[in-house]
Order: C-alpha cells, then structure tokens, then sequence
C-alpha cells in the first residue's frame, strides 16, 4: 500500500512536467513560425 | 532544511516579498510592453486576432484555469477526504475543460469571429439571452476577480509581515497595470510565463516536501498513528464522492459556458488546434491541481494542525513550514502565478464584456468607434478592479458564492447548447426556460422549502431526471444525438431506485441537478412545436469584427475570412 500510495503523489508531478515540455515545445514552434511570417507572436 | 521548531513557517520578509513582486509584475509588464502598439486593435484587445498558435493558447487555458482557489481547494479536499479527495477536486474540474471541447468546435464554426458567447446568443435569439448570457459572465468575472485578490492578499500577510490590505492592493495593481494596455494580447502572452512559474514549481515542490516529510514511511506512520480514517485511505471514498466530487461533475459543463475566460479563448485560438489545446490543457490543470493536493494528503497523514484551525493556511503552511527559503519563494510564485493569470483573464473578460455586449450591440457593429470601445474596456478594466478590491476588504465568503454562481449557471447549460444545434429553440424558449430554472433552483439549494412530503418528491423527481440531462448533454458533444438519448435515460433510470428519500438531504448537489432539469423541460416542451427553422449561417454574418484597422497594420490581410462590416446588414429585428 506504501508503493502505492507513493506512485499515485509523485506521478502528478511526472505529467505535469510532460505537459510542461509540450507546452514549452509549442510556445516554440508558435515563435518560429512568427518570427519566419515576420508578424508578432500575438 | 525545514525550520528546527515545529510549526514555525518561513517567512520572506518585506524586502524578499517586495522582491519578488517586483520581478514578477516588472517581468509580465515588460512583456505587455514589449507587444503594444501604438494604435491597439478593438478585436485584437478580446481575441488577439483569432489564431493564436499552440503553445501560446495551451498556455493560456492551462493558467487561466488553475487559479490560487483551486490550488487552495485541492489541498483541503486531500487534507478533508484524504487520498482520492484531491481526484474529486481536480478530476472534475479539468473534464471541464475537456467536455467543452466539442461543443467549442461547434460554437467557432457558426461563429468564427465573435467576442463573446453572449453576442452569438444576440445573433441566435436576441436582447435578452444575450444580457441574460452576459450578466451572469460578469457576475462570475467579478467573484472570481475578488477571490483571486483575497488568495494573494492572504499569502502576502502569510509569508511577509505585509497587511492582508496592502497585499490586495498590491496584486490588483500588479495585475491591471500590465493587462490594462495590451488587454487579451497581454493577458495571454503573460499567461506562458505564469504557467512556466507554476507547473515547474509544481514539479519541484511536491516531490521536495515529500521526501522532507520521510518519504514512503511518511503514510505507514501516519496509519500507525491513527491520523487517517479507513475512508481517508481509500480510493474510492464515496464520503469524498457525495460530498466533494458530485456536486463537482454536475458542475463541469456550467462552469464552462457560464465563463467568458474559456469562451474567449476558445474564439482566440486557431480553430484547427481547437482540440490539441484543450487536450493540453486538461492534461495540465489536472495533474498541476490534483498534484498539489497531494500537499493536504501529506498534511493528513503527517497529522498537522491547520493554523489558526482555516484549512486554507495548509498550502503556505506545508511549504512554509518544511522547506527552505529558495523552495518558499517558489512556492509563492506559483501561487502568485496562478492568481494573476486568474485575474488578467477575468479583467479581459470583462471588457470584452463591456465593449461587445452592452458597448458594441447597443450601437450596431457598423457604427462602432473602435476608439471609444477601447476607452471603455480599459475603464472597464479599472471599475472591476475597483469593485473587486472593495469586495475584497468586505471579505464575503467567496467560496459559497462561487458554488452559487456555478449552480446558477446550470440554469443556463441545456439552453445555451441547445441553441447552437437546434433550429426550433426560440428566444422566448431561452429566456423563459433560465428564469423558470432559476426560481426552482433558489428555494432547493438554500432549503427555502424543506424539502419534505410532496416538494421534496417533486424536487428528487427533478433531479434524478437532471442526472440524465447532464450525462446526455456530455454524451451528446462526443457521441451525438442518440447514444446521448441512450446514455441519458439509462443514467435516469439507473439513479431512479435509490435517488427518492436519498437526494433530498444533499441540497447543493439537487439544487444543481434541478436547474438542468427544469431549463430541459421548459426549453424542450416550448421548442418542440415551434415553427421557427433558425438559418446558424446567420450567426456568422451578425458576429465579427468591430474595428476595420485590419490587425493593426503589423499583419498582412488574409484572402477569404469575414467581410468587413459595412458589407453586412444584420437582420431585421436586431
């Protein structure tokens, strides 16, 4: 139950930081497609 | 190292939070800066032009959704259901998120260049569904700005010897100073750098005060010790299910219509990425909100005593109290992140509010001052600020007024949906549908009638019927029309045997259940003979940009798209 309980709290932060480099990756391709379009990010 | 007194909270002191203020709002404003122009875009102030990128909009609906409350409420929900209480809290309110998606598709495609979801309900109905749509978006705006306020006021005081009032005024001031000039733009822009702030610090905080506290010998102490209950340890808790989760999935699609934040998003973003990003986001807000819950299950198990016995002292005072002054100051961005991006969005919503809604229809779209309507959505800006910090020092309690608003917003879900897919619902149907809703709805979630003998039948009846509403709305998104009918009278007919004499003594949960119900049947019953066979294509020629200055002359202009204004005439009547 100990294991258990150990890989249900510290498995959150694991996709949070999945979903950090996503997030990160996007923000990326958002600002190379930008800068190549010659237009604002936003 | 955690402090060597137990019980005793890091403080940052007035310098080090004064600091890190500074860095923060200095950091967002620079960014504000860095992407104004000199004659800002009336359209691009609410929705940044319609095709924001991936990455950006990702960002941005993942910020904006976790708010300082959420992260508040998540460690409570852990500390008060134990393990699966943070589920119950975080789980619903990211299928929130997700069960949208689909009728967000729907809501862009007839409605490509609109604002706000009250000016498409303008273009499908009329005056009244669109105040009607618009009020409660302010209403909710303005609630959740304050509650925003409160929360960094309250860490401020917390971890500084700053007052509660000098904290609150110095968030709002933060926060409307940077998204004051560059509205939306800014607002989603900043948004990817709160988010960076508050899922890395997610990341590092949680594993970090886990392994301070002891690690996996951490939950058999607090077994031994007694400081869990069997309901506490298990996964699946029902205490934690009836009273916390829900309320919560009854919820999930009401907080999605009823706020503008995702509707403007939703409009912002490039319609083909519509789905990755709310995936992302649902992914994000999750396990960002579920993971810091995990912070109460640890204060549980460790069998700590909330300070001053306000479970809401437990987040600062679990990393206050166990980590170093570095991780402290992590920590207090993230929560600082988390409200700013909160509020930027809600201060945007509600000029876009004000500037379509009340400012842009009252004109008509072809003779809007794209001048004055950016006038009045940073006044707006400034007034909501201003009402939020006095209800902020009036210190209501926000948390019921929030689950008030969320369930008066179920009043608005069956309507709201119903009238983006069916050709036969009326602008009478609409609006008589959310008041009657509304007047049942008020006696049973604050028990103005006990609900006993032939009301409490009359009331268990509706909301076992609402349970088949809510799973067939939801169904109905993903599947279409006739699993959703399936799913919606098995789920009615699967509550039937136990919901009499059962759901009575859960008032927030019927009062929920029953604001679907009647908006269903009243909306239904009015729609189903009406002759009205509503043309959606319409929609697109009523909604659209207001400010003809095509995207502020950084932006080469795009072949296709929607005609400008003075092309369209909006139909008699409007």
């Amino acid at each position: 139950m100990t294991a258990l309980l150990t890989v249900y709290l510290l498995m959150w932060p694991v996709l949070v930081l999945g979903v950090l480099i996503t997030i990160v990756r996007g923000f990326a391709k958002d600002v190379k497609e930008a800068r190549a379009e010659g237009r604002q990010i936003i | 190292m955690p402090p060597e007194s137990p019980g005793e909270i890091s403080q940052l002191g007035i310098i080090g939070v004064i600091v890190l203020l500074l860095l923060f709002y200095g950091g967002t404003m620079w960014m504000s800066v860095v992407i104004s122009r000199k004659k800002e875009n009336a359209d691009d102030y609410m929705t940044a032009g319609n095709k924001i990128g991936f990455g950006v909009s990702a960002a941005s609906m993942t910020a904006t959704w976790i708010w300082a409350s959420s992260m508040y409420a998540s460690v409570t929900a852990g500390y008060t259901y134990g393990v699966s209480g943070p589920i119950h809290y975080g789980l619903w309110g990211a299928l929130m998120i997700l069960f949208i998606y689909p009728f967000g598709k729907r809501i862009r495609k007839v409605a490509p260049k609109a604002h706000t979801l009250a000016e498409v309900m303008y273009a499908r109905h009329g005056r009244s569904s669109q105040l009607m749509l618009a009020g409660s978006n302010v209403l909710g705006s303005v609630i959740s700005l304050t509650s925003n306020f409160i929360a960094g006021g309250a860490i401020i005081a917390m971890l500084s010897p700053l007052s509660f009032g000098a904290g609150i005024v110095i968030i709002a001031a933060g926060v409307l100073l940077y998204t004051l000039w560059s509205g939306f733009r800014a607002s989603v822009l900043t948004d990817f750098a709160q988010v960076l702030a508050m899922l890395g610090a997610a990341v590092i905080i949680i594993p970090a005060v886990f392994f301070v506290v002891g690690g996996p010998q951490m939950f058999a102490d607090g077994v031994a010790a007694g400081h869990v209950t069997p309901q506490q340890e298990s996964f699946f808790s029902s205490d934690a299910f009836m009273n916390q989760g829900a309320p919560y999935i009854a919820a999930v699609l009401a907080y999605a219509i009823g706020n503008q934040t995702i509707a403007q998003r939703l409009f912002a973003v490039r319609e083909d990425l519509i789905k990755p990003t709310f995936i992302t986001a649902t992914i994000g807000y999750g396990a960002t909100v579920i993971g810091i819950g995990m912070l109460g299950v640890m204060a549980l198990y460790l069998g700590v005593e909330p300070m001053g016995g306000d479970v809401n002292n437990l987040l600062p005072q679990m990393v206050g109290t166990y980590l170093p002054v570095g991780l402290v100051a992590l920590a207090f961005i993230m929560i600082i992140g988390s409200l700013s991006s909160t509020a930027d969005s809600d201060l945007s919503a509600l000029s876009s509010i004000v500037m379509t809604d009340i400012y842009g229809q009252s004109v008509g779209r072809t003779k809007v001052n794209p001048k004055l309507m950016l006038l009045i959505g940073r006044i707006t800006m400034i007034v909501a600020t201003a009402a939020a910090l006095f209800f902020a020092t009036a210190k209501f309690n926000i948390l019921d007024l929030l689950v008030f608003v969320g369930a008066l917003w179920g009043c608005l879900v069956f309507p709201v949906i119903a009238s983006f897919y069916w050709k036969k619902v009326t602008n009478k149907a609409f609006t008589v549908s959310v008041i009657v809703a509304l007047v049942v709805f008020l006696p049973v979630r604050f028990t103005l009638i006990p609900l006993t003998g032939a009301w409490g039948f009359a009331v268990e009846a509706l909301a076992i019927l609402g349970v088949g509403v809510v799973l067939g709305i939801m169904a109905f998104g993903f599947f279409g029309l006739r699993p959703a009918l399936v799913i919606g009278i098995v789920s009615t007919l699967a509550v039937l045997p136990f919901g009499f004499g059962y759901l009575r003594d859960f008032e927030t949960l019927s009062g929920s259940l029953v604001a679907y119900s009647v908006s269903f049947l009243v909306c239904y019953l009015m729609s189903v003979r009406s002759s009205q066979n509503f043309d959606f294509a319409v929609i697109g020629t009523i909604t659209g940009d207001f400010d003809e200055e095509d995207e502020a002359s950084d932006q080469p202009s795009e072949a296709g798209g929607t005609p400008p204004a003075d092309e369209i005439s909006a139909p008699a009547g409007r």
